[in-house]
């Protein structure tokens, strides 16, 4: 049978009445050990904000490089033979760095997937 | 037997690399020329045209209906070649990169996030709503799927891996069903190719046209039935009757797919895959036999299902990239807007499926293709006048048909944003409850 958080503090709280300190603050002290890290309410955990703001930059300095030189980017990726490297690369670049982002805000933005 | 399984893997990839200039969605076509209009001659209809690759000049005859004042010179163009009509006579011209306009840009965003969306969440879609908005925004309709397709892989290929974090997809039956699908692939084409070949243009939109309602009307509206049979129990999903006979055929080889806990031989899972391949070759989501095909025949469930076709739409996406980027046809700027929300998008939709109930993925999977099976089935009058099997409709009756399988597009997409969007945040604020509530025990 499991014993639940529930069980443990109320074990805790019969052993503190009872006098026994040590050994309620022991109990205590096991389930703290064990929930270490999967408690109900998890201390607010630090958000990526840095992270968000890295990614963030360096995918929109790839963007705003892009849009500038429109016409010569357009016309090199799309002169076919081995040249299918750039669409194909730029694509996998955007999506590290830009993907990268886009998971970091969505945490920054506190949505996460469920536990 | 592992060892058999592998190499028959490795051995099917090069095999159908060797039947080259294949993908889904039918190929990059090889009647069209790339390049630049140097001058144009309006008496006798002719234009100089300098050909991309070579850099060679060519002069080539306009189409009847074609005028030579819409002609524009000194822009990347694409012609495509009346060959029934003579030697170098145009059929159509369109420029290749359309100037991109700040209402076309968040056009193309917008379409972006929703397309990703439910990509994260159902494992395909997407392509069957990108590539006729784009087409509509006017990118000539090869630049339109060749541009999809490049987007599509990186989206692919983020949301499968946040799946996978979150346990959800099978690796293994995705790769074993990529393999198969991309022979699939070649098969759906050579079937597209003999079609046209004897009843061209319109013949091959009718097929098109007719497979893509049949596929979702039934299978869509199964995928409704066992949605709501969920939804109305316990919610509790099962595997489907289907599947557990197919478990039980014991053929050699079998596979085991550990995430997807499911023991099958490779005799049925090649047919899962080979189906997924020719429907992606013909209507350009494969997702829409797959993900059923994986739940009801093979009998994983519906997350796994839907967290392994992104793996599938990777493994092929990337393969008609390069396809595609060979016959230099993908504009980058395109793939790179939609891939700038629908990382956003797919990352979103991934972890919107932690949240919920097994049976709305199905739902929204069902919906979708219900009322994607609306605008195809718009088309089909028009295709039918065009064989000349119906008389020919009167030009408003064309339009509205044209409206409302437009608009069922954008509602498809609509309604599927909306019914992810609620159910997660419901998911998100059950979850957030039930967090307050153990939290409060343990302080209280």
């Amino acid at each position: 049978m499991s014993i639940t958080t529930f069980d443990k503090n109320m074990s805790a709280v019969a052993f503190a009445e009872a006098g026994e300190h040590d050994t309620a603050r022991r109990i205590l002290g096991e389930n703290a050990k064990k929930q270490y890290g999967k408690a109900p309410a998890p201390a607010a955990k630090s958000k990526p904000y840095l992270k968000t703001i890295i990614f963030g930059t360096i995918s929109l300095s790839a963007y705003y490089m892009l849009f500038t030189n429109e016409k010569l980017v357009t016309d090199t990726f799309t002169m076919g033979g081995w040249h299918w490297i750039y669409p194909v690369g730029a694509a996998f670049f955007f999506s590290f760095t830009h993907g990268a982002f886009a998971s970091n805000l969505l945490s920054t933005l506190g949505i996460e997937a469920k536990k | 037997m592992k060892k058999l399984l592998i190499i028959l893997m490795f051995a099917l990839v090069p095999l159908s690399l060797l039947a080259q200039s294949a993908l889904a969605a039918g190929g990059p076509p090889t009647d069209i020329l790339k390049g630049v209009i140097t001058e144009v001659n309006e008496a006798d209809r002719t234009i100089v045209f300098q050909k991309h690759e070579n850099k060679e000049f060519m002069t080539l005859t306009l189409g009847a209906d074609m005028k030579p004042e819409e002609m524009r010179m000194n822009k990347k163009v694409l012609i495509s070649l009346d060959k029934n009509a003579g030697e170098n006579v145009m059929k159509d011209v369109s420029i290749m990169f359309m100037d991109m306009t700040a209402s076309k840009l968040l056009a193309l965003l917008v379409i972006g996030l929703i397309g990703g969306l439910l990509s994260g969440f159902i494992g395909s879609g997407g392509a069957f709503v990108m590539t006729p908005a784009m087409m509509s925004l006017g990118v000539p309709g090869a630049v339109a799927v060749a541009s999809n397709m490049c987007h599509k892989f990186p989206k692919a290929m983020i949301g499968a891996y946040k799946r996978w974090k979150y346990g959800q997809a099978d690796i293994k039956l995705g790769l074993v069903m990529a393999t198969t699908a991309v022979l699939g692939v070649q098969i759906g084409i050579m079937i597209q190719k003999s079609i046209l070949n004897s009843f061209g243009n319109a013949g091959s939109n009718l097929y098109v046209s007719t497979i893509f309602m049949i596929v979702l009307v039934f299978v869509g509206g199964y995928v409704f039935y066992d949605a709501w049979k969920l939804a109305k129990g316990d919610g509790k999903e099962t595997v489907s009757k289907l599947a557990v006979r197919m478990q039980k055929i014991q053929l050699a080889p079998m596979m085991h797919f550990k995430t997807a806990k499911v023991t099958i031989s490779a005799w049925i899972t090649i047919p899962v895959g080979l189906f997924t391949g020719m429907l992606a070759a013909t209507i350009a989501v494969g997702g829409f036999i797959g993900v059923p095909g994986m739940i009801y025949v093979i009998g994983a469930s519906a997350v796994v299902a839907s967290a392994t076709e992104l793996i599938i739409a990777f493994v092929m996406g990337a393969w008609g990239s390069v396809q595609w980027g060979l016959s230099g046809l993908i504009d980058i700027r395109l793939s790179l807007l939609l891939l700038a929300t629908s990382l956003i998008g797919v990352q979103l939709g991934a972890l919107g499926t932690t949240y919920v109930k097994d049976y709305i993925i199905k739902v929204v999977m069902a919906t979708t293709m219900l009322i994607v099976a609306v605008s195809r089935g718009a088309k089909i009058p028009g295709y039918l006048a065009d064989l000349d099997l119906m008389t020919p409709m009167s030009d408003p009756i064309h339009a509205l048909l044209e409206s409302v399988s437009f608009w069922a597009l954008v509602t498809a997409l609509g309604s599927a944003g909306l019914i992810i969007t609620v159910a997660m945040v419901k998911g998100m604020s059950a979850d957030r409850d039930a967090k307050k509530a153990l939290a409060g025990v343990n302080h209280g």
